[in-house]
């Protein structure tokens, strides 16, 4: 039997108990960790059996499955790496260029726009990813009108998202020379996206869970919604998933990150595995 | 710059559509009206009788996942009474609808649930065993510790076996293996019931 004491020698976890929360993380993120790394998952255990101040590993398992005070998004933010910048997953956005828009763009009527929804889009970081890859990396970019919207539930990222100013850290993926193309660098250090890229973009207020407010999102050819399901119950995920189907256009495409899969949410999409990235597709033919 | 802004969404409402004009919607010949009108319908009181209505006739998968997860949306004070039926219901993709939505209902479900694991129908008892995996409340491996020591059917308790390993404690133990000696000739029960033991055994208080 393989016990060991948590940081603070007080409590004391076995393996079966982490495997437990493993398997608990797995049906819930699809993020594997196996014993090989038990220091980390030890340390991230520890933390939020004192922030809890759970007296044991059953009843800080009980707190989490009942998801107690929103534990489950605690535990998640713990083993997670939350900090949004430029060029996150690039993978997906090269999958954008090289293959999706190669069959979206082909079916589009003169003057009908391309439109790609980033939601949630906190502050800004993956619309603006998105408008610079664009520009980048698709050569038909000058033969369409795109249309990109970036949405969250939260106001005060969204002004932030508007205002378009960013640290280095955030910038730290982006090459030197689009840097110097696409932002101006401030007296204080920070960086301003050029105004002819914010104000081309378009910033509104939806919660991805509220059918009236993603009524308001409709037609969109491309959503990239990253890093949210797998924060939500599973009630909340499936209502999720129907409310970005409808906010698609019958073919579109959702992006999801890369812990997630819209498979062990609901049937209502296909899978598409492409060379750079798994995305999935609302059928042409819904019904 | 081919980036193009559009004014905002035209954030005028949806002209209003009573219950009983959506509930007719889901009789509608096109699978697009049927599931707009059971995706509508998740937030209107009252609105759960016509779901579970619909699941009766509704053949359109989409229109049964918008179904249920409106059903969900309406609670389970509303919606339980509707779920526990399909429960028995012939149709696989009825009856792990039932228990999904259900699952998102634990207030709701523990009311039902000691009932549930006392029917006479053995599938209907694993499906209750089932459900009390998602039941947030210590009295979950309680009701599975009961039903192990009366239980007559080998796959209900393998059933509950699989749950408790993963939200039972030390406490289930006894349970388990009184069970694992009544159905010692089993082929695959006292293996299975042998290996949760480990695991609750290795577990930590």
């Amino acid at each position: 039997m393989n016990r060991r004491d948590l940081e603070h020698g007080s409590v004391v976890v076995t393996d079966d108990d982490v495997r437990r929360l493993c398997e608990f993380l797995y049906r819930q993120t699809g993020m594997m960790f196996a014993q090989d790394k038990r220091y980390y998952i030890d340390r991230r255990l520890a933390e939020r059996m004192a922030a809890t101040a759970s007296p044991s590993f059953s009843s800080y398992f009980a707190a989490l499955r009942a998801n107690a005070e929103n534990e489950i998004e605690h535990l998640i933010n713990s083993f997670t790496v939350n900090e949004t910048y430029f060029y996150r997953e690039d993978h997906q956005f090269r999958c954008l260029t090289q293959t999706l828009l190669e069959v979206i763009a082909p079916k589009k009527q003169p003057g009908e726009p391309i439109r790609i929804w980033s939601v949630p889009c906190s502050t800004g970081e993956e619309p603006y990813s998105i408008a610079l890859w664009l520009l980048e990396n698709w050569e038909s970019v000058d033969k369409y009108e795109i249309e990109i919207i970036g949405s969250d539930i939260d106001t005060s990222v969204l002004r932030t998202a508007e205002a378009g100013i960013y640290g280095e850290r955030a910038l730290h993926r982006l090459p030197k020379d689009l840097i110097a193309r696409y932002f101006e660098k401030r007296d204080d250090g920070f960086y301003h996206i050029l105004p002819e890229i914010s104000r081309s973009l378009q910033f509104t207020r939806a919660n991805i869970v509220d059918p009236a407010q993603t009524a308001l999102h409709r037609n969109f050819d491309v959503i990239f919604c990253r890093n949210i399901l797998m924060y939500f119950d599973e009630a909340s995920r499936r209502l999720a998933a129907e409310n970005l189907f409808d906010s698609l256009v019958p073919g579109g495409f959702i992006c999801l990150g890369h812990t997630e899969s819209m498979s062990r949410i609901s049937a209502l999409f296909d899978a598409c595995q492409f060379a750079d990235a798994m995305v999935y597709r609302r059928p042409l033919e819904s019904s | 710059m081919p980036l193009l802004r559009r004014g905002k969404p035209d954030e005028t409402p949806p002209p209003v559509e009573t219950t009983a004009a959506l509930a007719g919607e889901l009789r509608h010949p096109d699978p697009e009206r049927r599931w707009s009108a059971a995706r509508r319908l998740g937030d209107r009181p009252g609105a759960a009788e016509h779901l579970a209505a619909a699941l009766t006739r509704e053949t359109e998968p989409r229109v049964v996942e918008a179904i249920f997860t409106s059903l969900a949306r309406r609670g389970g004070e509303e919606s339980a009474p509707h779920l526990f039926p399909l429960l028995r219901s012939d149709d696989a993709a009825l009856r792990n609808g039932a228990i999904e939505a259900l699952q998102t209902m634990p207030a709701a479900l523990a009311g039902h649930i000691e009932e549930l694991l006392h029917d006479l129908d053995s599938d209907v008892r694993i499906f209750a065993v089932e459900l009390t995996r998602k039941m947030p409340a210590a009295p979950a491996p309680v009701a599975l510790c009961r039903l192990l020591d009366r239980e007559t059917h080998p796959n209900v308790c393998a059933a509950a076996d699989d749950v408790l390993a993963e939200i039972g404690s030390r406490d289930a133990i006894p349970h388990l293996q009184r069970c694992r000696d009544r159905f010692a000739t089993q082929p695959f029960l006292p293996f299975a019931i042998a290996t949760a033991i480990e695991t609750l055994s290795r577990a930590a208080h």
